[in-house]
């Protein structure tokens, strides 16, 4: 019964594994010149109807010892599930974005670190689900301290 | 000499702003009316506790909205401006048919505005005080310490650096062209792509939107560095695409060589320039690519249409073990360098770019 | 990405704003923008909303009229004759001029110090954004201007529009009020 029910669950995970998720890029992989100042981009995968997903984030950071939260603004491109993202947080202190996404009843997330020369990509972390404060306050500790850098 | 109280002053007194002469008149008073004595001070307090009112930081994300406004307010000009432009072109073909024809397609009236920024640039024969004004067809000259910015009509600006002669070659709505010589250009475009080039012996950069450093010497070697956007330089159908972060070297008779990360290993960038330049062979193409990350994959995808076509295979099959290739990608199409299939596998290429 | 100390304004960034220049534009913004944005605010008996907008209008407006920048003035003068007009003009427009928000919220003084301090230090705060609120206009703002912005006197005549006899008058009686309203603040919180 055990093994059974570890069975489901690992189909079940591969299955789960396959959905909606992101994908971030330099603002090159829109191929859309408004992206140009972007910090990154980002595209849905794994939803049927890209247009439909509901897309949000926050810049969560850390200012002189502060905890700071900005609502995220994201810009959609011309390519359905193609979005930009542009800085709208404060050059000083360290940031991470928050991406949080759902398309019907799939959920996405994304943690994507900001360096000084932008994205970092090697520290990004993705979820089927958005992340969670635990998992940000880790992203943010780990750049503060220069571990993501 | 203040004879009469001088209640409305006291501030200037306080902060120094008085003339000499008229301190000494307000202290000889001071010292003999306490009524201006006691004003004094209260003005002196009043000032006082407003250290206890602190600056507050403006709030974040407002930057944003002032551009978006900014963005927005030039839309409505452009539109506005559009329409009146249309409506006085109509008017004046009404009357002056062959007049407004000129105006309309040469706009040779048209200067963009010069700004000195260091030193003496010289536009024509004619050195720049702090400001001036250069048509198509000037040169723009720079020497060791002298540098200069020029305002691309309505699209943005360019950067002249020192050493540097560069031409405006056209001012039209739809192609704003510089030619460089030699020296540096730094170029901020805010556009869209395709309105402003820069032409050079070894090439022409194409904007598509972005931010760029190009240098030149009189011989046509030259360097593109990119720093936000992408470029296209193209020489007799070659191109080559650079997005932000990397860069490319040209050579005149050559063109642009071979697109690279500025992060990618020395080795990589070395043995690029002896492939691309210097007809290395076998054993700089293998360093090339042991050297290569995934993110190396914008120069393995330029690499394919360059190498031998026994190479191909090579190229091809470490951008597969870099990164998944994707659908609509068939290994035997790309091989043929069949255009459709390029395009679609730099499309997907450029997420890891 | 410029990055200015602060009131390094050089001809150079003021040239490359002039040619549309967005880094120039944003590291103008930075070295201006709390103090623009704390003028508009306490001018506003604290109307967060308002300031921001405000504020917003202020530096729309400088980049959209750069071009009218002679340079034969500090950069400076001619912003906060901006800042002026801008809260001039907001208070002609207003429909009541005499509301004290309450809504302005005692974080935005806090400190690093204890919590018995922090308390302190927002209610004196408060009682002199009080006091500030209830000068007239003019007076106001003459007195904002002088304490956020390091002015000469005739750069603030030129940034309001008037003689420096008359920045002196307005100075001197608007510190004045705020003196006999906050009368013993000081000594008492010592």
């Amino acid at each position: 019964m055990l093994r059974l029910g570890i069975t489901v669950f690992t189909v079940a995970a591969l299955v789960l594994a396959a959905g909606f998720t992101f994908t971030i890029g330099s603002p090159v992989a829109s191929q859309d010149y408004q992206a140009k100042a972007a910090a990154f981009v980002f595209r849905t995968e794994g939803c049927a109807e890209p247009a439909k997903a509901q897309i949000s984030g926050t810049a969560e950071g850390l200012v002189k010892g502060a905890r700071r939260s900005v609502v995220l603004k994201v810009t959609a491109m011309t390519k359905p599930g193609v979005y930009a993202v542009y800085q709208n947080w404060p050059p000083e202190g360290e940031w991470v974005v928050n991406l949080k996404g759902t398309c019907t009843d799939a959920s996405a997330g994304a943690i994507v670190p900001i360096g000084p020369k932008g994205f970092i990509r090697e520290s990004s972390k993705f979820f089927q689900r958005p992340a969670t404060n635990a998992e940000i306050e880790t992203s943010l500790r780990a750049l503060a301290k220069g571990g993501n850098k | 000499m203040f004879t009469k109280h001088f209640s409305g002053q006291l501030a200037s007194y306080i902060d120094g702003e008085l003339a000499q002469r008229k301190v000494q008149q307000a202290e000889l008073h001071l010292g003999q009316c306490a009524r201006c004595r006691t004003e004094c001070e209260q003005v002196r307090y009043g000032m006082a506790v407003l250290e206890h009112l602190p600056l507050v930081e403006a709030p974040e994300g407002a930057w944003a909205s002032i551009e978006a406004a900014f963005q927005q307010s030039r839309s409505r000009t452009t539109a506005t401006t559009g329409r009146w432009r249309l409506a006085f072109a109509a008017t004046v073909v009404l009357v002056l048919a062959g007049v407004a024809y000129w105006a309309g397609v040469h706009q040779s009236g048209m200067r963009w505005e010069i700004v000195r920024l260091a030193g003496s640039p010289i536009v024509g024969a004619k050195q720049i005080r702090e400001a001036g004004r250069v048509g198509a067809g000037e040169w723009i000259e720079t020497d060791s310490r002298s540098r200069a910015a020029v305002k691309v009509g309505e699209i943005g600006s360019v950067e002249v650096g020192p050493n540097t002669r560069v031409r405006v070659v056209a001012m039209r709505p739809d192609e704003h062209r510089l030619a460089l010589l030699r020296g540096e250009i730094r170029a901020r475009i805010y556009a869209p792509p395709r309105l402003f080039f820069v032409d050079t012996a070894s090439g022409t950069a194409v904007d598509l939107g972005c931010e760029y450093e190009l240098k030149t010497d009189e011989d046509g070697f030259g360097m593109l560095r990119v720093t936000k956007g992408w470029v296209s330089f193209q020489w007799k159908g070659l191109e080559s695409l650079v997005p932000a972060g990397a860069s490319c070297r040209t050579r005149p008779h050559v063109g642009p060589g071979i697109p690279y990360f500025d992060d990618a290993s020395e080795n990589l960038k070395q043995a690029l320039e002896s492939f691309a330049f210097e007809k290395g062979g076998n054993e700089t193409l293998s360093i090339v690519l042991t050297e290569s990350r995934a993110r190396d994959t914008l120069t393995l995808w330029h690499l394919l249409s360059r190498v031998e076509v026994g190479d191909r295979e090579r190229v091809y099959d470490r951008i597969a073990a870099l990164t998944p290739v994707p659908d609509g990608v068939s290994r035997e199409q790309a091989l043929k360098l069949n255009p459709e299939t390029l395009k679609r596998w730099k499309e997907e290429l450029s997420w890891t770019w | 990405m410029i990055n200015l100390s602060d009131r390094e304004i050089s001809a150079e960034i003021i040239a490359s704003c002039r040619l549309g220049d967005r880094d120039a534009f944003r590291a103008l913004y930075d070295v201006y923008k709390d103090r623009v944005y704390s003028i508009s605010l306490y001018f506003f008996h604290g109307d967060q909303a308002m300031a921001t907008d405000v504020s917003q209008q202020v530096f729309l407006k400088l980049m959209t009229s750069i071009g009218q920048f002679r340079g034969d003035a500090e950069f400076s003068t001619w912003l906060y004759r901006l800042v002026v007009n801008a809260c001039m003009d907001a208070v002609r427009h207003s429909k009541s001029e005499a509301i004290i928000s309450d809504r302005f919220r005692m974080e935005a003084f806090a400190g690093t110090g204890s919590q018995e301090e922090d308390y302190a230090r927002a209610e004196m705060a408060n009682s002199v954004r009080a006091a500030v609120s209830a000068l007239p206009p003019k007076f106001r703002i003459a007195v904002l201007l002088r304490y956020f912005e390091d002015l000469s006197y005739e750069q603030m005549a030129e940034a309001l529009h008037c003689s420096m006899g008359t920045v002196a008058s307005r100075l001197s009686r608007g510190h004045k009020i705020l003196a006999e309203r906050l009368k013993g603040l000081i000594s008492a919180k010592k």
